[in-house]
C-alpha cells in the first residue's frame, strides 16, 4: 500500500511538472518560430515575472489575480521590446548574434528583477494551503493552479494557432517569411506579437512555477531544464511540447526517485543529460521538422 | 573559438574549472610542480572539450550553444560532488620550480604573464597555419567546406580541442593564483561573462579582441563594484549592489551586437583608417 501511495504521488507530481515544463517550453518555441533563435532570456523573464506577481502580493497586498494578469502584460512587454530591441535589428545577421544578444537581455533581467526584489528575498505566493485528498493521491490547492494556468495557456495557444486567423498567420510567417510578406502579411506585426505572445506564455509558467515552488532566483533553473523538453518535442513544434514536457516531468520526478539515494541531486541533472542525448542522436526533436541546408 | 569556427560555447566556465580541479589533483598525486601540471591538466580539459563537443559534430551554432548549456549544468553538478565545501585548497608547496618559491606576488605575476603571453601567442600564429584556415572555412560554410576536401569532423573536434585547452589552462593559472578553488567561480554566468568579453572586443578573427574586451570589462568592473557598491551602501541599499552590474554588462553586450557587430576591434580600425587617410575623407 505504501508503494503504491508513493507511485501515485510521485506520478502527480510528475503531471504537474510536466505541464509546467510543457509551458514553459512552449515559450521557447514560439519563438524559435518565428525569429529560428531560441531566446536565452526566457529564464529571467521567468524569474522577473515571478518577482513581480510576489512583490505585488507581499508588499502592496494587491489581489493575487490582479497581480497575475498585471504579470501577463509585462511579460508581453518584455517579450515586444525584446523583438523590437535585439530580434529585428539583428535579422539577417548569423542566429548566433540573436542568442548572444539574448544572453545580455537575460542578464539586464536578472539585474532588473533582482532591483525589483529587493535583492532577491525569496517567499512563496501566499496561496491558501488547502490540501485535497483523490485516492491515494494527496494534492494542493497550488498544484491545481499550477496544472490549471500551465494547460490552459497551452491548449489556448494550441487552438489559436490552428483555427484563429491570427494563428493561420502566424504559422504562415514561421513557415517561410518572404513568401508570407508576398501575401501581404505583416510579418513585422506578426514576428513582434509572436515574441509577446512567448512573453505571455513565459509569465503564465512562471506563475504556475512560482504556485509550485517558492520565489527565488532559483526558478530560472527550471527554466533553463525546460529547454529539454522543448528539445525533445522539437523546436517548432507547438503541441508537440506537452509530451516533451510531460516525459521530462514524469522522467525527472521518477529518476529523482531511484537516483537521489545513490547521490543527492542527480535527478534535477536528468534533464541536461535529456538534452545531450537528443542532441546527439534526435536533434531535431519528435516532432520537429527536420531542416535541409544548401549552399 | 566563436570568431574560428563560427559557434557559440556557453561551457568555457565549466571547462575552466575541469583545469583548474584537474591542475591541484595532478599536481598533488604525482607531487610535481603546479607549473608542470598546468599543461598537462589543459590537455586533459582539450579531451574533456572535445567529447562535449560531440553533439556538433551533426549541427550547427545555436544548438551546440544549448549542448553546451547542457554540459555547463552537468559539470557544475559534478563539482558540486566532488567539492562540496566549495574549497579545494591549493597546497602552497606545489606552487613551486625547483627551489624557486613562486607564490609571492611578483613571481606570481610574472609566471601568469608568461603563460598569458605564450598562450596568445599560439593563437595569434594559429590563425595563419594549416589548421586555422580549416578552421575559418568551417566556420565561414561547413558544407562548402567539406566540398574542398576538409576533414570538418576533425576540424570541429580539434576547434573543441583547442578552446578546451585555453580554458583548461586559464584554469591551471587561476587554480596557482588562489588559495582554494571554490567551484562557484565556474558556474554559467562566468561562462556568460567570458562570451560577452569576446563579443565586446570583437568575435573576429582576430585574438586581440577577445583580449582588449577582456582587459576592458575587468578593469570596468572593479571601478563599477567599488564606486557604486560604495554609493548603494551609503543609499543603504547594499542588497542591490550586484544589480547595475548586470544590468550594465547586458546592456553593453546588446548594444555591440546590434550597433557595432566587429566589437572594440573594428571601431579601432576605423579611427585608424580615418588617420590613415586624413585630411580626405576617403
Amino acid at each position: 500500500m505504501d508503494t503504491l501511495y508513493l507511485i501515485a504521488n510521485t506520478a502527480f507530481q510528475a503531471l504537474v511538472m510536466g505541464f509546467i515544463y510543457a509551458a514553459l517550453a512552449l515559450g521557447y518555441n514560439i519563438v524559435y518560430r518565428v525569429s529560428k533563435a531560441v531566446n536565452l532570456a526566457e529564464p529571467e523573464i521567468v524569474v522577473f515575472t515571478a518577482y513581480v506577481v510576489f512583490v505585488l502580493s507581499a508588499y502592496y497586498h494587491v489581489p493575487i489575480p490582479a497581480a497575475f494578469t498585471l504579470s501577463l502584460a509585462l511579460g508581453f512587454g518584455v517579450g515586444v521590446a525584446l523583438e523590437r530591441l535585439l530580434a529585428r535589428p539583428l535579422r539577417g545577421r548569423p542566429v548566433a548574434a540573436l542568442m548572444a544578444a539574448t544572453l545580455g537581455a537575460y542578464y539586464v533581467l536578472r539585474g532588473m528583477s533582482m532591483v525589483v526584489s529587493r535583492g532577491f528575498e525569496m517567499g512563496s505566493l501566499g496561496l491558501p494551503e488547502t490540501y485535497y485528498s483523490i485516492g491515494p493521491v494527496r494534492a494542493s490547492l497550488s498544484d491545481f493552479i499550477a496544472i490549471c494556468v500551465s494547460l490552459s495557456v497551452i491548449v489556448g495557444i494550441v487552438l489559436m494557432h490552428r483555427y484563429t486567423r491570427l494563428g493561420i498567420a502566424m504559422r504562415a510567417v514561421s513557415e517561410d517569411a518572404f513568401g508570407a510578406s508576398a501575401y501581404g502579411l505583416p510579418v513585422t506585426v506578426l514576428t513582434m506579437l509572436s515574441w509577446g505572445i512567448a512573453g505571455v506564455v513565459s509569465a503564465a509558467a512562471a506563475f504556475a512555477l512560482a504556485a509550485k515552488a517558492q520565489v527565488s532566483p532559483m526558478l530560472d533553473f527550471y527554466a533553463i531544464k525546460a529547454l529539454a523538453a522543448s528539445l525533445l518535442a522539437g523546436l517548432d513544434s507547438i503541441a508537440g511540447v506537452v509530451v516533451g514536457g510531460l516525459v521530462l516531468g514524469f522522467m525527472e520526478q521518477f529518476g529523482s526517485l531511484a537516483l537521489d539515494p545513490i547521490l543527492p541531486g542527480l535527478g534535477n541533472q536528468l534533464a541536461f543529460i535529456v538534452m545531450l542525448v537528443v542532441l546527439l542522436f534526435k536533434p531535431y526533436g519528435l516532432f520537429g521538422t527536420e531542416r535541409i541546408e544548401r549552399v | 573559438m566563436i570568431g574560428l569556427a563560427g559557434q557559440i560555447s556557453l561551457a568555457q566556465g565549466a571547462l575552466m574549472g575541469v583545469g583548474a580541479y584537474a591542475t591541484v589533483y595532478l599536481a598533488e598525486a604525482l607531487h610535481i610542480s603546479i607549473l608542470v601540471a598546468i599543461p598537462i591538466a589543459a590537455l586533459f580539459t582539450a579531451f574533456v572539450g572535445v567529447f562535449l563537443g560531440l553533439p556538433s559534430f551533426r549541427l550547427k551554432g545555436y544548438y551546440l550553444a544549448m549542448a553546451s548549456i547542457a554540459a555547463q549544468m552537468i559539470l557544475e553538478y559534478m563539482f558540486s560532488v566532488i567539492d562540496p565545501d566549495q574549497y579545494t585548497s591549493v597546497p602552497e608547496n606545489l606552487k613551486a620550480f625547483g627551489v624557486m618559491q613562486l607564490s609571492m606576488f611578483p613571481m606570481q605575476y610574472y609566471v601568469v604573464l608568461a603563460y598569458a603571453i605564450l598562450a596568445t601567442l599560439l593563437a595569434v600564429n594559429l590563425g595563419r597555419s594549416a589548421i586555422g584556415r580549416a578552421l575559418k572555412a568551417v566556420g565561414d560554410n561547413d558544407v562548402a567546406a567539406e566540398i574542398v576536401g576538409i576533414n570538418v569532423v576533425k576540424v570541429k573536434a580539434i576547434a573543441f580541442g583547442i578552446s578546451g585547452f585555453y580554458a583548461g589552462l586559464a584554469g591551471g593559472l587561476y587554480a596557482f593564483t588562489v588559495s582554494g578553488i571554490d567551484w562557484t567561480a565556474f558556474t554559467l554566468d562566468t561562462s556568460i561573462e567570458y562570451l560577452a568579453m569576446v563579443l565586446i572586443g570583437g568575435p573576429g578573427r582576430i585574438i586581440w579582441g577577445s583580449l582588449l574586451g577582456a582587459i576592458l570589462i575587468r578593469t570596468g568592473w572593479s571601478l563599477l563594484e567599488t564606486n557604486l557598491s560604495d554609493m548603494l551602501a551609503a543609499l543603504g541599499m547594499s542588497v542591490l549592489a550586484s544589480a547595475p552590474k548586470y544590468v550594465v554588462l547586458g546592456s553593453i553586450v546588446i548594444a555591440f551586437l546590434v550597433l557595432e557587430p566587429e566589437g572594440l576591434i573594428g571601431i579601432l580600425r576605423r579611427v585608424k583608417e580615418y588617420f590613415r587617410l586624413w585630411p580626405y575623407s576617403y
